[in-house]
């Protein structure tokens, strides 16, 4: 039967995954390279290395995200917003609102049972509210941004960041790294500046249903608390693949669509 | 149809300059309301101002600041360059406030820039409202207006010659909206970006050359075939747009076309004639006023949204893009009423905002117009593939 490929290229990370009959069978993630061709090559290279397939093997493949029109061997390529919003579905059937934090952009949806887009909403030219925000922050914290969420749940007493702009609250955890502020409160300050951005997004799609997190911040606990709070919302998780492979995951099912529909057609 | 596109995609155009090679006078206007006829009855080049090529903001930013709507700001940075000189006078109107400041900008900037502050430098007034008083106050604005034409320019403008500017001008009306007619059309014949193309040069071209183009361009249309691949049906409203790459970037490698627009460059105010039986200035004034198509005027936000549903019908538009640029307060607040009025009604809409300028938000808009195409893409399948 057939096997199909998504393929997201993002501006931090790329992914793809191979599928076939609707399952995963091999999945890769790699650090963006700079040219998108390249990213999306090493992706689907290391996914195939992962089903021990090759690329021969693959009857149909979606690009998505911003390198989505510079991969060679893509059939066809559709937007992260609309893969997004399959590989909600995919990862929770009964999604209804996805919130998906990336690299460069954050992105609230609502969905229709099939897994449909039928709003959206995304930030504008601002690094506040992206994965990027809480890289730098990392960075200047001098550790892992894995270890953002786990740090944040031993903060006593969290900072509040006076700006959400990434340039001016860099300045500002700097300020409180040299003035001792514990690194957990420091940490716990960024997770929540970055939630409260995030929340005024998603509240312009008025959340309903279940939510899901998609990207790779949905892994980041300290985020994901604090926007329930401030949504008032209890947000899912993604237990069936990583919900940062939620792009790639919707590009392989809207592939999978495609092939089905073509042999019932025929 | 070349030179339509070649027009709208430069300041300092084949046909302008043949103009001023006859040392014949061209002065630039600011908003849509700017009645065009009177110019051309005084033998004068009416141009409508664009932004278009702007690449830089030093100036802009300097004598604007950074948080306002950054298309009088590359006007006033395309003047600073010196890129208008060649305009004999300007004509500013109170489109918005951002768009009332560039008189005081411009002016201030002339004490710092020599030369950019043309020999005839007027400020048109236009009412906010279209009703009685407003109607009056208008025409004695277009009053006012003839007389300081006419004493600087050295000319005179009789009510014959502005009848004759006035059936010149409708000439190339009726065209456009035969044309248009050609693209609401269940099978369009003619892209949106020509068609928006041809629209400003309408704003920039001597009118009997600009209506002989057109009547040729009609002629070589009604011999295309219908245009391939047009599944979805788009209308695109919103803020000021002088630059056919915004629609180009909706029709481009998708299966789309903005078949209706409500733009003050496009076919909104071209696309009906002015009363030809009528006192011209009362017909004039009647025109360029009493429409109130834009979000400038007050009290009139029913009357457009009825005249949106009207082109939505009428041109079978499955999803309409609203934009507005940054700090446009007027467009802003609207699109938010539309977005509201037209959901409603299951007209799906997209609300962009966007800088005015060189296509620098190319990909962020990329990116939503395309999910927005793929949700009214929905019940289809996903890929005819590359
Ligand atoms: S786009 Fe809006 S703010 Fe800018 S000039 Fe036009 S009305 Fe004014």
């Amino acid at each position: 039967m057939s096997i199909v490929a998504g393929c997201d290229v993002g501006s931090l990370t790329s992914k793809a995954v191979i599928m076939k009959h609707n399952k995963i069978i091999g999945s890769f993630i790699l650090r963006s390279k700079p040219r998108p061709r390249d990213s999306a090559d090493a992706a689907v290279k290391g996914a195939l290395d992962a089903a021990g397939l090759a690329l021969e093997d693959i009857t149909y493949c979606i690009g998505t995200g911003y390198g989505r029109d510079r991969m060679a061997f893509a059939d066809h390529s559709v937007s992260e917003i609309s893969c997004h919003g399959k590989g909600a579905k995919w990862l929770l059937p009964s999604a209804r609102t996805v919130i998906d934090i990336g690299g460069q952009d954050c992105k609230a949806m609502k969905l229709d049972s099939d897994g449909q887009v039928e709003r959206f909403n995304a930030n504008d030219k601002c690094a506040s509210g992206t994965g990027r925000f809480l890289e730098v922050m990392a960075n200047v914290l001098g550790m892992d941004i894995n270890e953002l969420g786990p740090l944040s749940r031993k903060a006593r007493s969290p900072i509040t960041l006076a700006s959400t702009c990434t340039v001016w609250a860099q300045a500002d955890v700097i300020k409180y790294l040299n003035s001792g502020t514990p690194i957990e409160d420091i940490g716990a300050g960024v997770n929540t500046a970055m939630a409260k951005r995030v929340a005024i997004l998603a509240n312009t799609v008025k959340p309903e249903g279940d939510v899901l997190m998609t990207g790779g911040v949905a892994k980041n606990m300290g985020v994901v608390a604090t926007l329930e709070k401030l949504l008032g919302l209890r947000i899912k998780k993604a237990r069936r693949a990583d919900p940062q492979m939620a792009g790639a995951i919707g590009a392989a099912v809207m592939a999978y669509e495609e092939i089905t529909s073509r042999v019932l057609e025929n | 149809m070349q030179l339509f596109h070649d027009v709208a995609n430069q300041i300092k155009c084949q046909p302008l300059i043949d103009w001023k090679a006859l040392n014949r006078p061209v002065v630039g206007y600011t908003c849509s309301q700017v009645p065009a006829e009177i110019f051309h009855a005084a033998g004068i080049l009416p141009i409508r101002m664009r932004g278009i090529e702007t690449d830089g903001m030093d100036i802009g930013d300097a004598y604007y600041g950074p948080f306002i709507c950054s298309f009088p700001k590359c006007l006033l940075q395309l003047v600073g360059k010196g890129a208008y000189k060649f305009i004999d006078g300007a004509v500013i109107t109170p489109g918005c406030d951002a768009m009332r400041r560039l008189d005081e900008c411009w002016r201030k900037a002339g004490e710092d820039y020599d030369g950019i502050i043309p020999g005839f430098f007027y400020y048109f007034d236009v009412p906010h409202k279209a009703e009685g008083h407003g109607m009056e106050w208008f025409v004695e604005e277009i009053e006012y207006l003839i007389a300081e034409i006419e004493d600087y320019f050295k000319v005179t403008i009789t009510d014959e010659n502005l009848r004759a500017a006035i059936l010149e001008y409708n000439k190339g009306r009726r065209l456009l909206s035969e044309i248009e007619s050609m693209r609401t059309s269940e099978t369009p014949v003619v892209s949106g970006s020509d068609m928006f193309a041809a629209t400003i040069a309408g704003t920039v071209m001597p009118r009997a050359q600009y209506n002989e183009e057109l009547t040729q361009w009609m002629a070589s249309l009604s011999q295309s075939p219908p245009m391939e691949n047009v599944r979805k049906r788009i209308m695109l409203i919103g803020s000021i747009t002088d630059d056919p790459d915004l629609i180009r970037l909706i029709e481009t490698d998708t299966d789309a076309m903005v078949v209706a627009e409500n733009l003050c460059f496009g076919v909104r105010s071209e696309g009906r004639p002015v009363d030809e039986d009528a006192d011209p200035i009362s017909a004039l004034a009647e025109h360029y006023l009493g429409e109130s198509t834009c979000p400038r005027m007050y009290g009139r936000y029913k009357q457009r949204l009825a005249v949106l549903k009207e082109k939505i019908e009428q041109s079978h538009v499955d999803g309409v893009i609203m934009q507005n640029i940054r700090f446009c307060d007027l467009h802003g607040a609207e699109n938010a009423l539309f977005e509201k009025d037209l959901e409603a009604e299951g007209i799906p809409c997209l609300r962009l905002e966007r800088e005015y300028g060189p296509m620098i938000d190319k990909g962020r808009l990329k990116l939503r117009i395309n999910a927005f195409l793929e949700r009214l893409g929905r019940g289809r399948k996903y890929a005819s593939s590359n």
